[in-house]
Order: C-alpha cells, then structure tokens, then sequence
C-alpha cells in the first residue's frame, strides 16, 4: 500500500514536472532547433581570432549554445530555436563584446565580431609576491578603459605596425653591429695612411712606400668601404614608422652622415688618384693631395655619430671604481 | 476590547520588532567608511632604463585614471598608452615600442587595491595589477607617499618592475644589454569627486 502511494507521486511528480515543461516555452530547445548562427570573429586589422569562446543565450529561455572559433576566426552554433538570442564574444587579450541576433526559423545567420585588443592578460604571470585579490569595491564595475576617456584607436592593436617595429629594429640592430665594426678597420687604415704615402721635400720624391704598406692600406680602407655601405643600407632602407617626427640625438646622428656619407664615396676616389701618381713617379698633388685630410674629416664625423646616438654616456663603471 | 487591546499589543510588538531589527543596520552604516569617487588631474610616470654605459628616462604625462573606495576598500584604475612615454629620443622611444610589443599591446594598465583605512594615512601600502605587453604581473604592498595638497592629493612612490615580469626581451646599448629592472616611478595628483 505504502509502496503504491509511493509510486503515485513519482508517477505524479514526473506527470507534473512534464506538463510544466510543456508549458514553458522553448525549454531545452536552444539545442533543439534547426536554426543556425555563424560568422567570424576578428580584430581590428581584419586579423582572425582563434579560440574565442562564442556564447549565445536565448532571450526567452535563457538557454545557452556554445562555439568556439577556428584558425581562420570562423564560428558556427547549430541546432537553435527560433527566436532571440544575445551573443558574447570572449577573447583573451580582447574587450568582450555583446550583439543580439533574431534567429530565424531556417537557414543561416550571420554575425560577424570585430574586437578591440584591450591590453592583454595574455598569459596571467601570477609571480611570487601576487596580492591575494579581495572582491572589488561595490563601485569598481564603473572602472574601465572606456570609463577613463581613452577612445578605441588609441586601445586598438595593430599588428601591422608591430610587424614594421620588429623588421625595422632586426634591421637597425645589425646597422649598430656593423657599424660599430666598422671603426675596427676604419682607424686601422687611419693608422696605415702614413705608411702607403710617397715621402718627399719640395717637390722631391725621398721614399716611396712599399708594397705591402699599399696594399694593406688599400685592403684595409676597402673592408672599410664595404662595412660602412652595408651598414648605411642597413639603416636607410630600414621600414620607416608612418606618423613618426624625429627629434632628439637621432638627429644629429643622422646629420652626420651628410658628412661622413660623401666622404665614404669621395675617400676612394682621392686615394685610387693619389695611388695612382704615385706610380707615376710624382707626389700627390691636387684634389688627390686631399686624400688623407677627407679620410680624416669622414672619421671624425663617423666617431661623432656614433656618439651622438649613444648620448649622454654614463660611465657608471668609472663611477663605481 | 478585547480587539483594541490585541491590535495595540500587535503594533508594539511590530515597532519594537522593526526598532531591533533596523539597529544593527543602523551600526553598521554608522561604521562604513564613506564610498568615494577619485579622478585623477595629472600624473608623470617615468620608466628608468640602465646599461652600464647608458641611463635613458622614458616619461608619460598622458595618464588617465579614476577610483572608488568603498566597502573598506579602494579600487583604482590607471592606463596609459604605451607610445605616449618618451625619453627624448625618436629612435629610442620606437625601440621601446618594439621592445615591449606596444603596437600589439598599446595600453598599460594598473589596477591598484588598497584598505580605505589607509586613505589618509602618509604612505600607503598598494597591491597592483599591471598589464603590459601582454602579460599581466602583480606586485603586492607597493608603498605610496601620500601628501594632502589642499583639495587634491599627491602620491608618489615606484613600481619595482622588472623585464622579466612582462617577458621583455632585454635590448642590448652598444652591445651591452640593459638591466633587468625598469622601475616606474609614478607622481600623481587625485581629486574628490
């Protein structure tokens, strides 16, 4: 008897909770229907998002389908109800954001989301003395960056930017590189310039350089050359930052080589003349009797540049001593 | 009678009901600290770079940042874009926005938590949430010197950041890579709202 009465009210309980189901529209429908959501997911430059959680939630319901997007930022949800829906996007490093749609009976939709990279908490790096996080402050749902006045260009990424950054920094590091080895055969020639010169007095020739003095001359000063145009190409050809007005040492490094750049090509010029009277039997004379002072005058500039850019050096090591 | 009487006995015992249970109410809004809206006026945050030939100072004066304290506790929020620190130098300062992907990531933010106990006090201690570059880092305790300047307020104090907290590739000055720590020395001044 007790067992009976028992059975009639599971039996009741399940009639009961059915026709309550019955009754309320569209529960566990979202899953149900034939009805489809799709579209893509991506960033401000048009870059597609992979992995963002997409979430729509039936407006009647409350009933959710979840999606995640693809490599190319694509989403689908299948299976809804007919009806409306609210759809969130969730990205990491990305604002979230929010967009209804109105599903209809068939076919398919499309809602595409284009997300503003905020600052990204890409990988939470939870270091050593991390604060324990107490819940916020009743007002604090009111702190955002939109909140703060800043507009979503200045929040937006831009990875093309970026792209330029890192090429033209991969560039400039090398331009630094060589252009500081440079120096190494450029002083060295410097040093080597007395010892390829004819050696005379009023007009006569006393000694003529040997041969190896020349061509260790002529080699070293040719290393130089070529050190010192890769290096230049290096940084003229360097990807240029749109919306960029130099100021500050750059300027002056720059400057300098309105100097030092001519006097790079015109250097060689003079020597291969000067080389060239030599063999002649003569001194050096005219434009060619140049030749050591314009070598000079491009390494004094070349130095100059080098630490006009490195400006103000602080010698923190003599300090310490 | 009888009905007059229950009916009095019932509004007494309803008053005294309303009167014990309205009391700790009244308490508790009596100990609450007062909830409070802060703006921020203006602020120069500088970043501080070291090699051992080198020393570059990257500044930003175009902070924005607004507050609230309530419940016991202070929530701030600041940001900053990253390209608006400038050290004086074009070339650096396109360094440092390579450096620390600020094309990619081109907002810092710091979340600052405190007790609104300490909101009067001379320094006071401040746990942080930066973001920057793409990772996020936390640095509990943070002491602020905090000086009333009439209406507005002033705090200073440094954030002991460091490039490996946000997984910063270190750049090398004349072949000669830059200290590990970056540290942020802030100057802001806050206003009541």
């Amino acid at each position: 008897m007790r067992s009976n009465t028992a059975g009639s009210v599971v039996r009741g309980g399940v009639f009961v909770c059915a026709l309550l189901a019955a009754m309320v529209p569209g529960v566990g429908a979202a899953q149900s229907g034939s009805a489809a959501l799709a579209g893509t997911v991506k960033d401000g430059s048009g870059k597609a998002i992979a992995g963002a959680a997409v979430t729509a939630a039936s407006a009647a319901t409350g009933q959710t389908a979840k999606a995640k997007t693809n490599a190319e930022g694509g989403y689908r949800l299948t299976g809804l109800a007919p009806g409306s829906y609210t759809v969130r996007v969730t990205a990491e490093g990305y604002a979230s954001k929010e967009a209804s749609a109105t599903v209809r009976a068939s076919g398919k939709q499309t809602l595409n989301f284009s997300l503003t990279a905020v600052t990204a908490a890409a990988s939470g790096q939870e270091l050593p003395n991390a604060p324990s996080a107490p819940a916020p402050a009743s007002g604090a749902g009111n702190l955002s960056l939109e909140s703060l006045g800043f507009t979503p260009q200045q929040m937006q990424s831009n990875s093309k930017l970026q792209a330029r950054l890192n090429r033209r920094t991969e560039m400039l590091k090398i331009h630094q590189q060589l252009g500081l080895i440079t120096v190494a055969p450029m002083v060295a020639d410097l040093i080597t310039g007395p010892m390829a010169k004819v050696k005379g007095k009023n007009g006569q020739i006393l000694q003529q350089p040997t041969q190896a003095n020349i061509d260790l001359h002529a080699a070293l000063g040719s290393t130089t050359a070529a050190l010192y145009f890769t290096t230049a190409y290096l940084a003229i050809f360097a990807p240029k930052i749109p919306g960029t007005h130099k100021h500050g040492a750059i300027r002056v490094h720059e400057a300098l080589a309105f100097i030092h750049g001519p006097g790079m090509i015109l250097t060689p010029i003079l020597g291969a003349m000067a080389f060239q009277q030599e063999q002649n039997g003569e001194k050096p004379h005219g434009i060619a009797a140049a030749h050591g002072a314009v070598a000079m005058t491009t390494a004094i500039a070349y130095g100059a540049s080098i630490i006009a850019v490195a400006w103000p050096i602080h010698l923190k090591f003599w300090r310490k001593k | 009678m009888k009905t007059k009487l229950s009916g009095t006995f019932l509004i007494a015992v309803l008053a005294v009901f309303l009167f014990t249970a309205a009391l700790p109410a009244v308490a508790q809004t009596g100990n609450k600290p007062a909830e409070l809206q802060w703006v921020l006026v203006q602020s120069t945050l500088t970043y501080h770079v070291s090699s051992p030939v080198h020393q570059v100072y990257g500044t930003s004066r175009a902070a924005k940042g607004k507050g609230y304290c309530s419940g016991g506790w202070c929530n701030f929020l600041i940001a900053a874009p990253v390209k608006s620190f400038t050290t004086g130098d074009t070339n650096r300062d396109l360094h440092m926005l390579e450096a620390t992907r600020g094309a990619d990531f081109p907002m810092v933010v710091v979340q600052a938590h405190f007790r609104q106990s300490q909101l009067n006090s001379a320094t006071i201690d401040v746990d942080l949430e930066v973001q920057f570059g793409g990772q996020k880092a936390h640095y509990a305790q943070v002491p602020f010197e905090r000086t009333q300047k009439g209406s507005a307020v002033e705090i200073k104090g440094t954030v002991p950041a460091t490039c490996s907290d946000f997984k910063i590739s270190r750049p090398s000055f004349l072949g000669m890579t830059i200290a590990n720590a970056i540290p942020v020395h802030v100057d802001m001044t806050w206003r009541s709202m």
